[in-house]
């Protein structure tokens, strides 16, 4: 068959085929986003996403939403522009959790036998759905940087709440009180991990008394309105066709 | 069709294993064993553990072994090593094979960091709580903020059972008794997965109609904006207000179920309380010390005045962990592990007890394969080479007195 004939020879064909092509593309799409955003997720949220002695009200509520919104913000810059596509932040989401969550089990728990209530992974599902459907509502990037950022940013602790309240419940143990989390952390031993290498609960913030978590969540969600900017013109610019010279 | 469906094939292939290389790569490190690959000065200038005691070799799972001692913080601590101003008391194993049901220095629980001072000895304890069978190389370990971690000698612990017998309660301020290694995994497990499944019908919804392809040119066609229907914006709205709601809903729920919960607990332990040990009535001057490369033998001259009122012997010296001993003055209780021991590593050239007021000039050589075994050689090559020990000597009623020294050392090859 020459080039210049078509590969198809009837609408049903074409039809099927372009089916294949979107569960490939989908297939490869997320794996290669999984792969990326993972390996960026570890280095920039890493031990606040890991332990759940880290999850605190301050820093795991201000770094996470931040250093999250980074592949979202990129892969809908691409996907929406060229495809109309309404679902870049949360197939982001997806694969990155999916990763976590096979790191976590085999890794975390099947290999090293930290208990999987120690070692979860956050949610990101709801920010991530509040992103994509402003984009879809509002069919600009401006607002979603803005009104979705916000959201992104903002439904984080809220959305998390449910799974780490169970284990913000007091304990006194030895004379001194613990959070069960706090408890978990020094139970299940990290040799590699030191106590002082936890960043939590520090900073300026102690004239909020102890509403700080509102207040870091806001403090995220500006700062996520920047990133997304930031990010979605990386996105732009890797998706260039550029690159590939055509014959 | 055949070569782009075998293109996007391998396309996948190769995205699928980068994607799960490095989904799997990380593992927090589960081994302890870094004791040796440990610059020599870093271990004989910074931390001294001695009378080590661990207090079982064989526990079945949920029992309790204590590891204890005293370490000493070392005067002369390296310049190039931050000082232990923040410092936790680590314990080295491979993983939570047990757990580490409390840990003291003093007699106060550090299960934050605390601050050291430098020159002062204390007394610490570790009980661990047997979790997973196995044989367990359990070292004494502290880590220092900037400094790295400063590992103790190694004992292997046996643990017999089985790891379905494992159970960690505690009881709460409300009043509840709870199993930490299992508390809560319900609702992780089902508001995680009930958000997953909500995340997949979002994409199921729009990925029911073409995706890719028909997409692409049509926005290539310029109907970019006609392509999003008043069914799907009005989908898209059922998801952004439910989404919301549900997220404000189950947060109420759950301050309902759990209305006490309290922060992070955080925060550096100061005045950590040394052990109050007299100062020695010995003082020890290294009049000079060489490492002989071929015998594997540290030699030094010491002169020693006993400023106390009853006669001394030297017995042991003890640096990075390896104790070389003087069979005729000092031996172990039989609870040190046996590759740091030198059971007969200390000569000297004169072993009586030097008398109260006398002041004697010995020459001591410690010699054991460890110097090599523990790297400990290397020591020569270090950019500041000097040597640091600790010297226990013995009176006539058995009491010991502890020295440290810290000196400069010329190797000899030949
Ligand atoms: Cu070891």
């Amino acid at each position: 068959m020459s080039a210049s004939q078509s590969a198809v020879r009837s609408r049903a064909e074409a039809v099927s085929a372009s089916r294949t092509l979107d569960y490939m593309i989908l297939f490869t799409l997320f794996f290669i986003i999984l792969g990326g955003y993972h390996i960026h997720f570890m280095l920039t949220g890493g031990d606040w996403d890991f332990w759940s002695d880290w999850k605190d009200r301050r820093l795991w509520v201000t770094v996470c939403p931040i250093v999250a919104i980074t592949f979202p913000a990129a892969v809908q810059a691409v996907l929406w522009t060229r495809y109309r596509i309404a679902w870049g932040a949360t197939v982001s989401i997806l694969g990155l959790l999916f990763g976590e969550w096979i790191n976590r089990y085999f890794n975390f728990w099947g290999w090293t036998y930290f208990p999987m209530n120690f070692v979860f992974p956050a949610n990101f599902i709801p920010s991530a759905i509040f992103l994509d459907c402003v984009l879809v509502l509002s069919n600009s990037f401006t607002m979603t940087a803005i009104a979705g950022g916000m959201g992104w940013g903002l439904l984080f602790y809220p959305a998390n709440w449910p799974i780490i309240a169970p284990l913000h419940l007091p304990v006194e143990y030895n004379g001194m009180m613990f959070t069960v989390a706090d408890l978990s952390g020094y139970h299940y031993v990290r040799t590699g991990t030191p106590e002082y290498i936890r960043m939590v609960e520090k900073g300026t913030l102690r004239t909020f008394g102890k509403d700080v978590a509102p207040v870091s969540a806001f403090f995220s969600a500006f700062v996520s309105v920047i990133v997304y900017f930031v990010w979605h013109f990386f996105g732009l610019w890797f998706g260039k066709t550029d690159f590939v010279t055509s014959t | 069709m055949k070569t782009i469906k075998d293109k996007v094939a391998k396309l996948s292939f190769v995205a699928l294993l980068i994607a799960v290389s490095t989904a799997m790569f990380y593992t927090p490190t589960a081994s302890a064993h870094g004791e040796k690959s440990q610059a020599a000065f870093m271990r004989m200038r910074t931390i001294h553990w001695y009378d080590l005691d661990w207090s079982k070799s064989q526990v079945a799972v949920n029992e309790t072994v204590t590891i204890s001692g005293k370490f000493h913080v070392f005067k002369g601590w390296p310049e190039t090593v931050a000082k232990p101003e923040v410092s936790f008391l680590n314990i080295g194993i491979p993983g939570p094979v047990f757990i580490r049901a409390a840990s003291y220095i003093g007699g106060q629980l550090v299960p934050r960091s605390v601050t050291l001072e430098l020159g002062e000895t204390y007394d610490f304890k570790v009980l661990l709580k047997a979790r997973r069978p196995g044989d367990w190389h359990v070292h004494t370990m502290m880590n220092v903020e900037d400094g790295g971690p400063i590992i103790g000698p190694g004992k292997f612990i046996r643990i017999t059972g089985s790891m379905s017998q494992f159970t960690n309660p505690v009881t709460t301020l409300t009043g509840k008794t709870i199993d930490i290694e299992t508390w809560g995994l319900g609702d992780i497990y089902f508001y995680s997965f009930l958000w997953i499944g909500i995340g997949i019908a979002w994409m199921w919804y729009w990925c029911k109609s073409p995706v890719f392809v028909p997409r692409l040119i049509a926005v290539q066609a310029g109907k970019a904006d006609s392509m999003i229907s008043d069914t799907d914006k009005k989908v898209t709205m059922g998801f952004i207000a439910g989404t919301v709601a549900l997220t404000a809903i189950l947060m109420g729920s759950t301050n309902d179920a759990y209305p006490v919960t309290i922060p992070i607990q955080a925060g550096l332990m100061r005045d950590m309380v040394p052990l109050d040990i007299p100062e020695p009535t010995v003082s020890v001057n290294v009049d000079n010390a060489s490492y002989r490369v071929p015998g594997r033998s540290m030699e030094m001259t010491l002169t020693i005045t006993n400023n106390g009122d009853s006669g001394i012997r030297l017995g042991e010296f003890n640096t990075a962990s390896v104790r070389f001993l003087d069979a005729d003055v000092a031996e172990d209780e039989g609870s040190y592990p046996a590759d740091l021991l030198a059971e007969n590593g200390l000569s000297q050239s004169d072993n009586s007890p030097i008398a109260p007021g006398e002041t004697r000039t010995i020459s001591v050589s410690a010699s054991d394969a460890a110097w090599e075994v523990y790297r400990l050689a290397d020591l020569i090559y270090d950019p500041d080479s000097r040597f640091a020990g600790l010297l226990f000597f013995y009176d006539e009623a058995g009491n010991t007195q502890m020295v440290g020294i810290d000196a400069p050392l010329i190797p000899s090859f030949i």
